[in-house]
């Protein structure tokens, strides 16, 4: 017996419908994408859906109190609060460059580093 | 971020966000000389710097940035390209010399009020939200009811949170960026409310800021009172029936201490006319040639001020074209006064830019009134494009090459959206 699973793909605004039918975890086909994202968008989604995310760290010495952060691969859809909340533990200190990595392999996941999104001054 | 201002200045940029440093870059490469980006926060970037999330640049660095990343990108090449930006600052008054030339007042932390001379000035000035009192909610006047962007400003930037148990009354772009963001604070979001039977933020946004953390997101729905006396102590919210009217019969309670707002903006045009600029009433923003000129000579502009576009993207390749248009009218380059007049048909809320001219190529951004799937944009009889799909919000773009134009003899052209028979 196979199984359908609907998607919204997330790779663009476009926002492509999409459908997967498997078997168990064996994907038959995949159709309504209208490029070649849509299709890897809902393989992913089926088999470890992930998401990029980002939010800010507590920053000292700097025009703002909060510095923006991003991670540099995805994390597990259901870790992504559980990953936010291990990001505000931590507190940096101005001056902080663009791209500066502030903590690496973000729970334990292999190559998921937290860099800043912003140069902040000291001032 | 150090301010500088000297002078005389060729091209004068009010505004300092995505579409103020654009124009700037723009009017450099124009060859306009000297150029200063008058900005009144403490350092450049606009409504970019709050926005942490990523999605900006798909179109224009063909890779996906964050707001902060992008603003970063364009404050150095405007740096670069030897800009002169002064934050801090405001414009309070621009006024015409008989020769041409603008003078523009400028109030500023550091060098007080000064008024400095220029050729040509890009109003970059971007929008504001709608507030409150712009749809009236009945009811009390408790704090923790705020717009989303000012929301974001505190919880991004500043480090505060505007709450604990947030409802949000608007599905636009901004209402879901918050919706997540505030989750991933450790807020609870009871739900987002919309007043229309559809969403108006883009399906990937409703997917990843909504679908992924179970926020309700309640179409045909909106917020009848606002109850609390110091602090909001919650809402309520009913189905609206045709012509929006609320069925009071299903209002019912929400218990909240934090409603957003994310119900549209409004590009920031108290200067704009000032001067006496004639203004687009659906737009808000002012009509504009096919330079991106205003109805005052010299006077240019780009962004959410002239309308309010989606994707920043979009904004940094039109400011970049105001910007040029400004640099060569400084540099004393003047084009023919455009000979066709744009008009909105069935189905087409606006276009921009509001008039064309033959022998150049034209770049219409417009958007539709109503969903419309399979479409076609009828331009007069010169050109027809097919849609898949529109929505209102979704800026529709197309570019009309200067060969359609050739054999155009009227000076009006009409633009329609049609449906198709699939």
């Amino acid at each position: 017996m196979s199984d359908l699973k609907n998607f919204t793909c997330i790779g663009c605004p476009i926002g492509c419908p999409l459908q997967l039918t498997h078997e168990g975890r064996d994907i038959l086909e995949i159709e309504g994408f209208q490029c070649n994202r849509g299709a890897k968008y809902a393989k992913q989604e089926f088999e470890d859906p992930r998401r990029f995310m980002s939010t800010t760290v507590a920053i000292e010495g700097a025009r703002w109190k909060r510095l923006p952060v991003k991670v540099t691969a995805p994390v597990p859809k259901d870790r992504v609060v559980a990953a936010a909340f291990e990001i505000h533990k931590l507190a940096v200190t101005a001056p902080v460059r663009l791209g500066d990595v502030l903590l690496k392999d973000l729970l334990g996941e292999k190559g998921v580093d937290v860099v800043a999104t912003r140069t902040m001054d000291r001032i | 971020m150090l301010g500088r201002m000297e002078g005389p200045y060729d091209v004068m940029v009010v505004g300092g966000g995505p579409a103020g440093l654009a124009a700037a870059i723009g009017a450099r490469d124009a060859g306009a000389r000297r150029v200063l980006v008058i900005d009144r926060e403490a350092e450049a970037g606009g409504i970019l710097l709050q926005c942490i999330h990523s999605g900006f640049g798909l179109h224009y660095f063909k890779q996906e940035l964050t707001g902060p990343e992008y603003a970063e990108r364009f404050v150095t090449e405007a740096l670069d390209h030897e800009i002169d930006i002064l934050p801090n600052s405001y414009v309070s008054g621009i006024g015409l010399d008989s020769d041409g030339a603008k003078r523009v007042r400028i109030l500023s932390d550091h060098y007080g009020l000064q008024t400095k001379t220029c050729r040509s000035v890009v109003l970059a000035m971007g929008c504001r939200e709608r507030t409150r009192g712009a749809i009236r909610i009945p009811g009390t006047r408790p704090s923790g009811v705020l717009t989303a962007g000012l929301a974001q400003k505190f919880t991004n930037m500043m480090g505060y949170l505007p709450g604990r148990r947030v409802a949000i009354l608007g599905s636009g772009d901004i209402g879901l960026i918050m919706a997540r963001r505030l989750v991933l604070e450790g807020c609870e979001v009871v739900g987002v409310f919309e007043l229309m039977p559809y969403s108006n933020g883009l399906t990937r946004n409703v997917v990843q800021c909504l679908d992924d953390f179970g926020i309700p997101l309640h179409l045909s729905t909106t917020v009848t009172e606002i109850m609390g006396q110091d602090r909001l102590r919650g809402i309520k919210v009913a189905p609206v029936g045709p012509g929006f009217k609320p069925d009071m019969s299903k209002e019912h309670a929400i218990d909240c201490d934090t409603l957003l707002l994310s119900i549209g903006l409004i590009p920031e045009n108290e200067m704009s006319q000032s001067l006496g600029i004639q203004l687009d009433l659906t737009t808000r923003g002012p009509i504009v040639s096919s330079t991106l000129e205003t109805s005052l000579p010299g006077v240019f502009a780009c962004g959410n001020v002239l309308h309010v576009h989606d994707l920043v993207d979009f904004v940094t390749g039109e400011a970049l074209r105001a910007g040029r248009h400004a640099g060569e009218y400084a540099m004393g380059i003047r084009r023919a006064q455009d000979n066709i007049r744009l008009v909105p048909g069935d189905n087409v809320r606006y276009c921009v830019p509001h008039s064309l001219s033959t022998g150049h190529e034209h770049q219409i951004f417009m958007r539709c009134k109503e969903p419309m799937k399979p479409c076609e944009i009828i331009i007069g009889d010169i050109m027809r494009k097919k849609l898949s799909f529109v929505v209102p919000a979704e800026m529709i773009m197309f570019k009309i090459k200067p060969d359609a134009l050739d054999q155009f003899q009227g000076d009006t052209l009409r633009i329609d959206i049609r449906p198709l028979d699939r």
